[in-house]
């Protein structure tokens, strides 16, 4: 690939029915050439799973992160996995799929379900071989990756899904290829993907899920520059320079504020067109701006921005609720960028005082934008957005 | 007749929405839809005057309006106006 791609991983469980743990484990690594992404799935449910499952990805990624060769990651998890007193095995299955940045990728699957390889609408089978490290036999494919290719990691509580209720033996691997194809077609989010999936096993299982279930995906996409710029600088001579570095190198822009869209409008030349229509009463509307992709009030969209936000990202960084995403709203206009588009957000805080905000009157205090946004990167962090912030 | 209203933070907490919708439909009333131009504006920067109302600008003069006076608002700077 010539373009230069940005591996995003992301994933979500389904926790066994009545377990607060999760059985299944899932590990990012970024490394200097690649980007890994790491799925154990543990034996039973529940502790123990979820210790065998976290021992044996936190090896593979401290391992791998190291650039400890694959034999080693394997005899260490070995040796070193506590044997359970039950069935008398230490026993925890695992992916580990790494992509290097010059499109190169290693698979490695020992005993879960087979990696699902998309390309635009269609199913691509990478070759394997088979060899055995340990005394365990993995497989092991060595393929490129292409720009726009899912890989969909699953633990076996996706094939198991609806086993003895719904469907008689659960979800055959090629029927969920072939769902995951179809939707593939359409060009989802990494989150939307695992989103659909998980969502479509919840509902195979009755919302009851009888095993751990979980869904990764690393999805290869060009990397997607989002430059937010709230609030005018504290000096009015900066807002030339506070602009231009605003719009320097962006592919998407965002504008946060009324008086921030009348200071853009004015140094850019262009006319600012605030719109009338509310889609929902409680958000101000959005504006247009040639040149700008969204203009929208400051503070009371930001406000409802992160109440969205909150209720999509877990503490875990998994994300959930995506129809709130699509309200369509100023504010849900900046959360889905910010989840479904961008890799890279930078924000440009300028840090007037505005004197319209500092109105005791007024039944919301105005003052608190600088906050809304620390918390928005930090939200962004979790996602795992390479976030910057610049003050003005 | 150009008439803009503010939809910046401030006039939407201090409604806004609804004198948006008053004045629509006094529009709609008297079959203005052709002589006026109704267009929508962040900040005009005249929050710092006191007024406890939604700004209204009328052929770039500004108008300070509450849903208790948007009525007689639209009678004398408007109406008559036209």
């Amino acid at each position: 690939m010539n373009m230069q791609h940005v591996v995003e991983c992301v994933y979500k469980s389904l926790n066994h029915k009545g377990e607060e743990l999760c059985g299944d484990k899932v590990e990012v690594v970024r490394t200097e050439d690649s980007d890994i992404l790491i799925l154990a799935d543990g034996l039973g449910s529940g502790v123990k799973a979820n210790i065998l499952s976290t021992l044996t990805s936190k090896i593979i990624a401290t391992m791998m992160r190291e650039g400890a060769p694959l034999e080693d990651t394997m005899e260490t998890i070995t040796s070193t996995l506590p044997l359970c007193s039950v069935r008398h095995v230490a026993y925890s299955t695992f992916s580990i799929l790494q992509i290097y940045h010059d499109g190169r990728a290693h698979l490695v699957e020992f005993d879960n379900p087979a990696c699902f390889c998309l390309r635009g609408s269609k199913l691509i089978r990478p070759a394997y071989i088979k060899r055995t490290i340990s005394g365990k036999e993995i497989r092991e494919s060595f393929f490129d990756v292409q720009m726009g290719d899912y890989y969909v990691l699953v633990s076996d509580g996706v094939t198991h899904a609806g086993v003895g209720s719904v469907l008689n033996f659960g979800w055959p691997w090629h029927d969920i290829a072939n769902y995951l194809a179809e939707e593939a077609a359409k060009r989802p989010s990494a989150h939307r993907m695992a989103n659909l999936l998980s969502t479509a096993c919840d509902e195979l299982y009755l919302h009851q899920p009888g095993d751990d279930t979980t869904v990764a995906v690393a999805k290869v996409i060009p990397a997607n520059h989002l430059h937010l710029l709230a609030s005018p600088p504290q000096h009015k001579e900066d807002d030339e320079r506070m602009v231009k570095e605003f719009l320097d190198g962006a592919n998407l822009t965002v504008i946060c504020g009324g008086s921030s869209g009348n200071m853009v409008s004015r140094i850019i030349g262009k006319p600012l067109r605030a719109s009338l229509k509310y889609l929902d009463p409680s958000i101000p509307p959005t504006a247009d701006l040639e040149g700008i992709d969204l203009v929208t009030e400051g503070v009371l969209t930001l406000s409802r921005t992160l109440e969205i936000l909150r209720k999509c990202v877990t503490p875990t960084g998994e994300v959930q609720n995506l129809e709130l995403l699509d309200a369509g709203n100023g504010a849900a206009q900046i959360a889905k960028l910010i989840v479904e588009k961008c890799t890279h957000l930078t924000l440009y805080i300028g840090q007037a005082i505005n004197p319209a905000h500092q109105n005791p009157d007024l039944p919301f205090d105005l003052s608190i934008k600088c906050r809304l946004l620390e918390e928005l990167a930090e939200l962004a962090r979790k996602l795992g957005r390479n976030v910057q912030c610049y003050y003005y | 007749m150009d008439l803009t209203l503010c939809v910046g933070s401030s006039c939407h907490l201090k409604g806004s929405p609804a004198i948006i919708e008053r004045i629509t439909a006094l529009i709609v009333e008297h079959h203005l839809e052709d002589k006026i131009n109704l267009s929508g504006s962040f900040c005009m920067e005249q929050c710092t005057k006191g007024s406890s109302g939604v700004c209204v600008q009328v052929n770039g003069v500004h108008h300070s309006v509450t849903a208790a006076t948007i009525d007689d608002f639209f009678r004398q700077e408007v109406l008559n106006a036209l």
